[in-house]
């Protein structure tokens, strides 16, 4: 099993990197690669391709990198290899950025999204989501709001909080084994009901979640809280 | 600015009503000022301003700099003043600059020091021309406000004025790269017996060359991005310093000063205070201070006890240590102090953000950007996680390391003292937010109440 990390060393803003410590730590026998900026991307095919959060000079870089991949980037999701996307790191495979000047950063348009980007106005808040029959809880903390184009399917559907934008009833984008979301930071050792589909998708199903116990009750504290005190 | 007739008009009610607040018993620190910016969006920069105007900003340390800054001025008779005990945004600034004039504006003394929140630098610096600027550090800091340090430095390179003098941080890549073209005075911390080149933390917010990208040879790495390095590819290096201490001991320092060897006090030798002793010393050196002056002055300085204090009974400590809340970076420099404590150690960890715990769920996930492996050393012999999010500090514990028998968390903060036990530590660490000083204090008082009945019985 190999766990491809994509420029770990800028795309990890918000405690992301954790993921996949989590994922290592569930799966002690995984190879993990991290793949510098200044480095070639190995795209093999197997296990998962993990992309964190990074800044707006980053985003533009890490297209640049990965616009000579895109069509193996492609081959990779039509044939099921599984996609860890966090915080902004699903603009790099959308359509387009478009920026507060009105000028555009294409994307490697994959992912059938677009999103606006303003500066001045972050977006801070807080996420529950339906996910397969489970909850999914997280934190948004963004300068973008995204917008679906056709063909477009969600990750989460939103119960409490903001979807890709404040009126799109779901989060993130699910194309196969391909999951990316808004959410930032350490969604995976929150989440293990969505920590163990992603397991399944990188071809590992039913392994036991590293302090399974314990992350299960904090979700289940942390979910609790989320009925009682967000609307 | 022109001071127009309704200038005035807003001046004159923000100054009563700054004089109804206090006969109120208020502190009139923000609101006159909010008042005022509300009624003229320009107030700040219409208010006429003192002979000299000295900025402080950056991430962390801000706070502890300004204060050593005024006390030594407050120590040397300097005639200014200071937001230390208002806010260090635009508001508590316009609050500060009506306070401290006369009912037409004018300034009633030559020099002021104001603490400035880099993310209020937008609302003040277009307004109010720093004569010296002085930046600690630029860090990762609350994903809410400050998102990443790019961020803020481009927020700071964009409102800091042109040619305003710079006091910067030279072992920080970011810092030290701030207003390229302005003129500039570094500090720094020469290499010490124990600096390495090797990074020990999660967040590295230099990853790599700030000007091109390359690959970065650290000569030393002293904790996250701090540390002197050079580009492997452009050649571009931290700066050389003015100020440089050369020497720590665990009470004063030793500093080349513009090329003047000097001695100052310290009132403690974790990084963080040097650093922040150093900057202050830097700052008011520019000022046209003495060394001597200053290091007369530091000498009966201690650092606040908002941020640190030691309480001792029979040879055991109860210590007070702040550790900013949705501050990655603080909380780690404070969970590496204390792995570097002498002695064994338990801590008490009250990390829920104030607010957001009674009104919605905190965004944690800054747990996974603070170092807690620090915590799993064999040194700490108990960890009490206390608070809404208990359970979450739980696991993030557990994923640092930190076995489950040395954790105790409840949900209840009343409840952390008790679940002390004392016979184990040598000392207490307490880390709070700056909301919950009350609570951290009536914890310590609990602590060493416990500590003296446990020291009490073993004299029986």
């Amino acid at each position: 099993m190999r766990i491809e990390v994509l420029f770990p060393e800028y795309c990890s803003l918000f405690g992301d990197l954790f993921n996949v410590k989590y994922l290592q730590d569930c799966l002690p026998e995984a190879e993990r690669i991290d793949v510098s900026l200044r480095d070639e991307p190995e795209l093999k095919g197997e296990g998962l391709v993990y992309l964190g959060p990074m800044s707006e000079r980053t985003q533009e870089r890490v297209i640049k990198k990965l616009m000579p991949y895109r069509d193996r980037i492609r081959e990779l999701i039509d044939s099921g290899t599984a996609f860890l996307l966090t915080g902004n790191a699903m603009e790099v495979l959308g359509s387009y950025i478009q920026c507060e000047d009105g000028s555009r950063i294409e994307g490697l348009g994959l992912l059938p999204v677009y999103a606006k980007r303003k500066m001045m106005r972050r977006h801070n808040s807080v996420f529950l989501g339906d996910w397969n029959g489970g909850e999914v809880t997280g934190f948004k903390s963004q300068f973008t709001m995204a917008w679906p184009m056709e063909g477009a399917k969600g990750l989460f559907t939103v119960k409490k909080g903001v979807g890709l934008n404040k009126k799109c009833p779901y989060e993130g984008l699910r194309v196969n084994n391909l999951f990316a979301t808004y959410l930032q930071g350490p969604i995976l050792p929150l989440n293990p009901c969505f920590a163990k589909s992603l397991l399944e998708a990188m071809g590992a199903p039913g392994v036991k979640l590293a302090f399974e116990e314990e992350a299960v009750e904090a979700y289940r504290a942390r979910t609790a809280d989320f009925h009682a005190k967000v609307r | 600015m022109k001071r127009t007739p309704y200038f005035y008009l807003v001046l004159f009610i923000a100054k009563l009503t700054r004089r109804l607040l206090l006969m109120l018993g208020r502190n009139a620190t923000n609101f006159p000022g909010e008042l005022a910016i509300w009624l003229c969006k320009s107030f700040i920069g219409r208010m006429p301003k003192p002979e000299k105007v000295v900025c402080i900003t950056g991430t962390n340390g801000k706070t502890t700099v300004a204060n050593l800054v005024e006390d030594v001025l407050d120590r040397t008779g300097a005639d200014f003043y200071c937001n230390r005990n208002g806010s260090n945004v635009y508001s508590g600034v316009a609050s500060l600059l009506i306070s401290n004039s006369d009912w037409r504006g004018r300034p009633t003394k030559k020099l002021a020091v104001f603490e400035l929140d880099e993310r209020s630098s937008n609302l003040i610096l277009p307004y109010m021309r720093p004569d010296l600027m002085l930046c600690t550090n630029i860090f990762r800091d609350s994903y809410k406000r400050n998102a990443h340090p790019e961020f803020i430095l481009d927020f700071l390179n964009k409102y800091i004025p042109d040619g305003v003098p710079m006091i910067l941080n030279a072992d920080d890549m970011m810092c030290s790269g701030l207003k390229p073209g302005n003129p500039r005075t570094y500090f720094s911390i020469a290499k010490q017996p124990g600096d390495g080149g090797g990074s020990r933390n999660i967040v590295q917010d230099v990853p790599a060359c700030p000007k091109c990208g390359g690959e970065l040879e650290w000569d030393f790495r002293r904790y996250h991005h701090i540390g002197r390095a050079v580009c492997k590819e452009c050649g571009f290096a931290s700066p050389r310093a003015e100020y440089t201490v050369t020497e720590l001991t665990g009470t004063d320092m030793q500093a080349d000063v513009r090329g003047r060897t000097c001695r100052f006090p310290l009132a403690n030798s974790a990084y963080i205070n040097v650093y922040n002793s150093l900057a202050a010393i830097a700052l008011l050196c520019e000022l046209g201070l003495t060394p001597e002056t200053i290091a007369g002055a530091l000498g009966s300085i201690g650092i606040s006890a908002t941020r640190y204090m030691e309480e001792e009974a029979n040879g055991r400590k109860a210590i007070l240590h702040l550790a900013k809340g949705q501050n990655p970076v603080a909380c780690s420099r404070a969970f590496e102090n204390i792995r570097d404590y002498p002695g064994k150690k338990a801590v008490i960890l009250f990390l829920d953000d104030f607010f957001d715990a009674q009104h919605t769920v905190e965004n944690i996930s800054w747990l996974y950007d603070a170092d807690f492996e620090f915590l799993a050393d064999q040194s700490v012999v108990q960890l009490i996680a206390a608070g809404t999010r208990h359970w979450d500090v739980y696991l993030r514990l557990l994923l640092a390391g930190v076995p489950a028998e040395k954790i105790d968390h409840m949900p209840n903060t009343d409840g952390a003292a008790e679940a002390l036990r004392t016979e184990e530590p040598d000392s207490v660490f307490i880390l709070y937010d700056v909301y919950t000083i009350s609570l951290a204090e009536d914890t310590q008082r609990l602590v060493m109440e416990r500590l003296k009945k446990e020291a009490a019985k073993n004299a029986d």
